[in-house]
């Protein structure tokens, strides 16, 4: 079984919490009290992952660390339907490593803010703003001319992959850091796609939707 | 300027920012929307606040016919932005103030446009044919609308029709302070655009393009991409532009409390009871063997919020006032549907309606009422009609399948025939079990299996003929229903009203005493004092003019309260029911 080292507020947590929800993958958690415990930087933790950061797994013995890589593990493994990581689809796989690194950048910016406003982080939150809005031009742009071609996610398929589960939840809690999402209205839409997955959880901070209208 | 703004028309939304089950987060001169379109089509536009704590709608739940606010789950109609439910408060109808602010909508040129006092029409663009027109990517810009207006008139791009070529000529048509109309045209390519620039605050504007026709295939994307990429080029010069001037303040709307016209109380009259909205018989037909179904749609304006289980007032041609169920589903707010049965000792209601009534007919009816509010808290939800009593359960039926809500509609009726609403029932599914052809007996059988397995949080609704509601009722009883799980409307009162008796009524609020004396009833005698109380059925069934009792012994000879009601003593229906003591007390 798949042991979670996370933390209840976490964007980078809750982005496994989704995929193993999505899914059907069973796991137990270690709470670790990132604030204000900092856990995290506490020795047991840094002998697990010597970078100090959530998330980490361990399953069966093998432990990882870092959001996108986990999902990419996960997906690899326990997906039966292949889609959310295509591994015989080259291109699509270049597509997906493009977007993950992407929602790196989100983590360096949206969640930094949030970290600033809500846990007292001491970032230069106007940097971190300008430059989460920076991005989400970027992201609204694709998403709205995808939209144009009947595309519904961030990657060229026909299915959600994980490059839409790691850029989610901190474009979701973006207004926790003051950065709104009303200029990006193809964002918003995507948001409630993604909320319409079979299996997917919420978190503090991220709301339901309701259902899609029955076909 | 921007005070001026306030009565023209903007866009402020793509009609495709809108798909169904979809909440677009929109502002126009500071002042937030939540905008929204319900499944029937209609788009939403509203305050972006919830009346309870002011969170922002435009993170609410659209379920195709109302938006729920995500904090408290209050309920909110399409078109009318009543609050129909409050789920802290599961028994109760919440009032008609609870109604959110809306604002003009109009879908035109394949954008959505409002304004906060709209003047005149949305404005006219000559050479634009509606539905052969294609909207561009909306660019929002960090910068005040004027300032991006003049930047446009130097906005030069290529005609659709020649997209890779560079020598275009572009000429500005019109321009104004909130949209500049460009042509741009290079041999035998032409391509009017029309870029209106929409003032989201003091200093943020979203620029909304139109070009004066449809290109198809991957031609399309070409096109969108080209101005996607100019437009947003224009951006950054106007953005940095903007940013050399300090940033004005953002603009403050006003948010009104609750409308001067929910806030007034209505006029006093000592007429009784009031017919205060015009609606036009638009569709009559045949809604099962032996009932009519009518469909009333306003003169003008909106039809006011109405909850599963209310009703209405009709005020017949021939004088007479009846009431009728609403039997629409929620958010179907364009017009009321009610079913009438043809009564066989008609006193002259139905039978006026069915046979003098006619499509194309002006009614007067009065605002719904609900007494006969739907709790959305239970686990499990029976609905139990007989015959027309499926009115008001179609209604609320059709509210809890809208939540996924657990129910059933039990539907005693003669036959197949007999099954009013066919179109309507059939979207309940399997919740729906009709019970066809039943005697007395079998129907007291099949209403004591219904009703076996009583348990917490189960709550019944009856509405049906007398007998049927009496044994139903007794049934429950016995099978061990609390008195607060078992809600019912009757028809009508069929009790023989004893009006002989005479007696002293004190009005506590209002400091008057007044003698109702054998022969008129205690709503009469304060009508005649000038006490305006509303009513509606006048016989004791519907609920409307109940009023609470501080003193005295009332002497119950309504349908509308139940046992427990009864023996309380604390309420009392003042159109039938009168007193044992000598005198009572009423909380009026």
């Amino acid at each position: 079984m798949i042991t979670l080292y996370d933390y209840e507020l976490s964007g980078n947590c809750y982005k496994l919490r989704l995929l193993m929800g999505m899914l059907g993958v069973e796991w137990k958690t270690v709470p670790v009290d990132f604030y204000p415990g900092r856990e995290h930087k506490s020795d047991w933790f840094l002998k697990i992952n010597p970078l100090g950061q959530l998330p980490v797994i361990d399953d069966d013995g093998l432990i990882l660390r870092d959001a996108q890589a986990i999902l990419v593990y996960l997906a690899s493994k326990y997906d039966a339907s292949g889609t959310w990581y295509p591994r015989d689809n080259p291109a699509l796989l270049g597509e997906i490593s493009q977007w993950l690194a992407f929602a790196d950048g989100i983590t360096g910016t949206a969640s930094a803010a949030r970290l600033h406003d809500a846990l007292f982080y001491d970032f230069d939150v106007e940097a971190a703003r300008a430059g989460a809005h920076r991005l989400f031009r970027i992201l609204d742009e694709h998403l709205w001319f995808g939209e144009q071609e009947g595309r519904n996610w961030i990657c060229s398929a026909a299915q959600p992959t994980i490059a839409d589960i790691a850029c989610f939840p901190y474009i979701m809690l973006s207004e926790e850091g003051g950065i709104p999402r009303q200029d990006y209205p193809a964002i918003r839409r995507w948001c409630d796609r993604l909320k319409r997955i079979k299996g997917f959880a919420v978190m503090s901070g991220v709301f339901p939707a309701g259902p899609a209208k029955a076909a | 300027m921007l005070d001026l703004a306030k009565s023209r028309w903007h866009p402020i939304a793509a009609a495709h920012d809108l798909p169904l089950r979809h909440v677009f987060h929109g502002q126009l001169l500071g002042r937030e929307f939540a905008v929204w379109r319900a499944d029937d089509g209609y788009v939403n536009i509203w305050e972006n606040r919830c009346l309870h704590r002011g969170v922002r709608l435009s993170i609410g739940i659209n379920d195709g016919r109302e938006l729920k606010c995500q904090y408290h789950g209050w309920r909110y109609s399409n078109r009318t932005a009543g609050c129909t439910y409050i789920p802290a408060h599961p028994a109760d109808a919440p009032a008609r103030t609870i109604t959110n602010r809306t604002f003009a909508a109009v879908e035109r040129y394949g954008l959505v446009w409002s304004a906060e006092e709209p003047q005149g029409e949305v404005p006219e663009v000559s050479g634009f044919a509606e539905g052969k027109l294609l909207a561009l990517r909306a660019i929002p810009v960090n910068a005040p609308a004027d300032v991006v207006a003049a930047q446009l008139t130097g906005y030069r791009f290529q005609p659709s029709g020649n997209i890779d070529g560079s020598a275009a000529k572009v000429a500005v048509e019109a321009s104004n302070a909130f949209s500049v109309a460009l042509r741009s045209s290079e041999g035998d390519a032409s391509t009017l655009a029309v870029l209106f620039v929409q003032p989201v605050d003091s200093n943020r504007s979203v620029i909304r393009g139109v070009l004066d026709s449809e290109v198809e295939g991957a031609a399309r994307l070409a096109v969108l991409r080209h101005h996607n990429e100019l437009l947003s080029r224009l951006r950054v010069a106007v953005e940095a532009e903007a940013a050399r001037e300090p940033a004005p303040a953002p603009l403050e709307p006003i948010i009104e409390r609750v409308s001067p016209e929910l806030a007034e109380m209505p006029e006093e009259t000592t007429h009784g009871r009031k017919a205060t909205i015009r609606v036009q018989v638009t569709r009559k037909w045949s809604a099962a063997d032996g009932i009519a179904g009518f469909e009333l749609r306003p003169l003008k304006g909106l039809l006011p919020t109405f909850q599963p289980g209310a009703h209405i007032d009709v005020h017949l041609p021939n004088g007479l006032i009846r009431q009728y169920s609403i039997t629409n589903g929620p958010g179907e707010s364009d017009s009321y549907v009610i079913g009438v049965k043809l009564e066989r000792d008609s006193k002259g209601g139905s039978t006026c309606l069915h046979e003098t009534v006619r499509e194309g007919d002006v009614l007067a009816i009065s605002e719904p009422r609900n007494n006969f509010p739907l709790r959305r808290d239970a686990i499990q939800t029976l609905f139990i009609a007989g015959g027309i009593g499926i009115t008001p359960l179609l209604a609320m039926a059709q509210a809890l399948n809208n939540q996924s809500l657990g129910h059933e509609l039990h539907y005693f009726a003669q036959n197949q025939a007999q099954l009013a609403f066919p179109e309507k029932t059939k979207t309940l599914g399997a919740s729906l079990k009709p019970h066809l052809g039943l005697s007395p007996d079998q129907t007291g059988a099949k209403l004591r299996e219904i009703l076996s397995g009583y348990g917490p949080d189960k709550h019944v609704y009856l509405c049906g003929p007398g007998p049927m509601l009496e044994a139903a009722r007794a049934i429950a009883a016995e099978m061990g229903w609390p008195e607060t799980a078992v809600h019912f409307e009757y028809f009508k009162n069929t009790n023989v009203i004893d009006d002989s008796t005479s007696f002293e009524v004190a009005l506590a609020r209002s400091c008057m005493t007044l003698t109702v004396p054998a022969g008129k009833t205690i709503l009469e005698v304060m009508r005649d004092a000038g006490i305006d109380m509303p009513s509606s059925c006048e016989q004791g069934a519907c609920g409307t003019c109940l009023a609470t009792v501080i003193e005295g012994e009332p002497d119950h000879q309504d349908v509308y309260l139940n046992d427990a009601e009864r023996k309380s003593g604390t309420k009392i229906m003042t159109c039938v029911s009168r007193a044992k003591s000598a005198r009572l007390v009423l909380d009026l």
